[in-house]
């Protein structure tokens, strides 16, 4: 994830974030939590073992971020996505993937998800790409980018078609797919890096909106993808 | 009771009137040629029409000569006989259906004497009774005549026989011998395998069938030559895995272990993680690069390009160069086969790398279209630039992806100048060389194009770029 370095001025936390882990593997799942844990940013309130035990539990924590695995066993990740935003519209989800699949992490963001990570990711860039979702303008790499756009542009997606990208979020889009940061495009547009991250964080939700449009069934039986690969 | 006439009506020669047969052994007088000559052959021709209103109740032939015969009916051989003291009777009750019958005789004279003897005689159902003697009705087809036996009508040249003797005159005196009766002969039905028909359809199906088999020949040696890629890539990959994956976990585990034995500070061992943890990345990297090769759902362009951009991005990133993508819209998913988008993208990342090595540019740019049927990928930097004449032949970085786009029937170009910085242009077929070979065959025509593979190093000086580029 090409995140900038999160500078903790920013803005004041009220205190730690809570997060929730769901992760299938013992060992994985176990080291995330310290991992997350020992930033002082987090806090790991909850670890599940499975999509089934995340819906179980984690509507009552109401965690401010959650850590998804792509592949879980029977519920994927992203139908796991797709349920828990229904139930926990504020909490944001990042997906974990152990290898770099644009098209599927393309189908996380579309099932709700906020952002995504490399399982191997730098703690720091964890840090900072954590933190980034939480304020709602996760980065967003080129490629997802033209697929985002892509995705916008194609026609016949029933009342869907609805939600529109403005012209200034397509203009972003089109720089990011081009592979300029966020830095570089505020300097483009001649705004702030903060303004740059807000139509992100418009965009995702765009994105979030139109596929809550179509029915969560989507994501249910046809595209687990454990069945694909 | 003898009625011949109106039996062969035209089919005889004019002038001799019919006599009637011997009516002790059923016969004609001996017939030959005006001309007689040793080692003779002499073919002897008649028609009989048989009425449709009265079906044939019995109908038999005696026939002999001097020194042999031939016998055909409707131009099929019913049988030979060589002794002219005995006579052979045949049967023909089943063959002379109503409609026109053609006897043909060819006699065969050794020395001296020759004549034919016959005589037909044809029992009718309702009582009638035609007999028919070897005389003068009968005819001589010249020598030359082809195809005489099935003729239906006699010819213009064709001459009356001749009566050379009287049954039982000088020289043929002795009385037959005896008379030999063959079997009663039936007509020749055809099967339906002996019809026409069903022979040219029969040919026409082999005709198929080899055309197909050889079709699957074809198809077997392009699926070998499949195969054998196959085979390439697995030897391949698994080097791959062996190299990079192997030495990388032997990595690890020497760094673990020095970090385990660490008996100094807490800063030392601390390093050591550090570069495991860094060795591990890569390796996982590495890990995913692979298998990006050879996952088969990866197989389509838009994955190139995005494996490539990603590529393109990581690690320009990490080199401190800018990197700029411009990708065509709306690429298509169509199959990118994996030896040739291995090859581009080995051959992208050549480029890649000597752009950061030698170009010094801030940016790079990663272009990436796709047209009908050809790939096109450019990579470009501003930066110094140099005089293609003036490479070492030998030892450059842009042989290497001449070689690998000639691998994979593309084409590279590379356009610099010093100070007007680089452009590498790599196209590559989106089907690879193998399946276009076997098309080039099939369809026996030109060579497609791209097919020659050709790389080459181009002087010229880089065109500017338009505002949408490059910032000054």
């Amino acid at each position: 994830m090409n995140a900038e370095v999160y500078k903790p001025t920013d803005r004041a936390l009220p205190g730690p974030l809570r997060v929730a882990l769901v992760e299938d593997q013992r060992e994985v799942r176990e080291s995330w939590a310290r991992l997350v844990g020992s930033f002082p940013e987090f806090r790991c309130i909850a670890t599940c073992a499975s999509g089934e035990e995340a819906l179980r539990t984690l509507p009552a924590l109401r965690p401010e971020v959650i850590l998804m695995d792509i592949f879980l066993p029977r519920m994927s990740g992203i139908e796991c996505t797709a349920r828990l935003k229904a139930t926990l519209p504020d909490s944001k989800i990042v997906i974990l993937t152990a290898s770099d699949d644009d098209e599927m992490v393309f189908l996380a963001l579309e099932a709700g998800a906020d952002g995504y990570l490399l399982k191997r990711t730098e703690p720091e860039s964890l840090r900072a790409a954590l933190l980034d979702v939480w304020k709602g303008g996760a980065p967003m790499s080129s490629v997802i980018a033209r697929l985002v756009v892509e995705s916008f542009r194609q026609k016949g997606r029933g009342q869907a078609d609805t939600v529109r990208l403005s012209a200034r979020e397509e203009e972003i889009l089109v720089l990011l797919s081009k592979g300029y940061t966020n830095k570089e495009i505020a300097d483009r547009l001649e705004v702030s890096t903060e303004t740059v991250r807000t139509h992100l964080k418009h965009i995702y939700e765009k994105l979030h909106v139109r596929s809550r449009a179509e029915a969560v069934a989507r994501y249910m039986t046809a595209r687990l993808p454990r069945a694909e690969g | 009771m003898v009625v011949e006439a109106g039996l062969a009506g035209e089919a005889s020669p004019s002038g001799t009137s019919a006599r009637g047969l011997d009516p002790e052994w059923g016969v004609g007088a001996w017939i030959w040629d005006t001309n007689r000559f040793d080692k003779q052959t002499c073919r002897f021709w008649r028609a009989v029409d048989i009425p449709s209103d009265a079906p044939v109740a019995r109908a038999r032939l005696r026939i002999t000569a001097d020194n042999g015969f031939r016998l055909l009916v409707d131009g099929r051989e019913v049988g030979r006989g060589s002794d002219w003291r005995s006579l052979t009777e045949y049967d023909l009750t089943a063959l002379l259906r109503p409609g026109r019958h053609v006897f043909a005789v060819e006699a065969f004279n050794d020395r001296l004497e020759a004549g034919l003897l016959a005589g037909l005689v044809i029992s009718f159902m309702d009582g009638r009774v035609v007999e028919i003697g070897s005389d003068t009705n009968w005819w001589i087809v010249p020598r030359e005549e082809r195809g005489w036996e099935r003729r239906r009508q006699p010819g213009p040249g064709w001459r009356p026989a001749v009566v050379v003797g009287a049954f039982g005159a000088a020289p043929w005196t002795t009385r037959p011998l005896a008379v030999t009766e063959v079997p009663p002969l039936r007509p020749l039905e055809l099967r339906f395998w002996q019809q026409g028909w069903f022979q040219l359809t029969l040919l026409a199906c082999c005709g198929a069938t080899v055309v197909y088999c050889v079709g699957l020949m074809v198809r077997l040696a392009g699926q070998r030559e499949a195969e054998r890629l196959l085979q390439r890539e697995r030897v391949r990959i698994a080097r791959d895995l062996h190299d990079e994956l192997g030495a990388g976990l032997t990595q690890l585990l020497l760094l673990a272990e020095v970090a385990r034995k660490e008996p100094g500070p807490w800063e030392r061992v601390r390093e050591s993680l550090e570069a495991l943890c860094g060795r591990a990345r890569a390796l996982s990297v590495a890990l995913d690069e692979i298998v990006w090769a050879v996952n088969s759902r990866r197989d389509t362009l838009r994955d190139f390009v995005s494996h490539t951009c990603k590529y393109a991005q990581s690690f320009l990133g990490q080199a401190g160069v800018r990197c700029r993508l411009e990708v065509q819209a709306d690429l298509p998913a169509a199959p990118f086969a994996l030896p040739s988008r291995r090859n581009l993208f080995l051959a992208v990342k050549e480029a890649l790398n000597n752009a950061v090595k030698h170009s010094g540019a801030a940016e790079v740019f990663l272009i990436l279209r796709c047209g009908r049927d050809l790939v096109t990928v450019i990579v470009e930097d501003a930066g110094r630039g140099f005089d293609p004449a003036l490479l070492p032949a030998d030892r450059n970085g842009l042989a290497n992806l001449v070689q690998r786009m000639s691998e994979v029937g593309g084409h590279c170009v590379v356009e610099s100048a010093p100070g007007q910085g680089c452009r590498v242009t790599l196209e590559v077929p989106l089907h690879p060389p193998t399946t276009r070979g076997w098309k080039r065959f099939r369809f026996g025509g030109s060579d497609p194009p791209g097919a020659k593979a050709a790389g080459e190093l181009r002087a010229m000086p880089m065109p500017c770029r338009g505002a949408d580029g490059r910032k000054p």
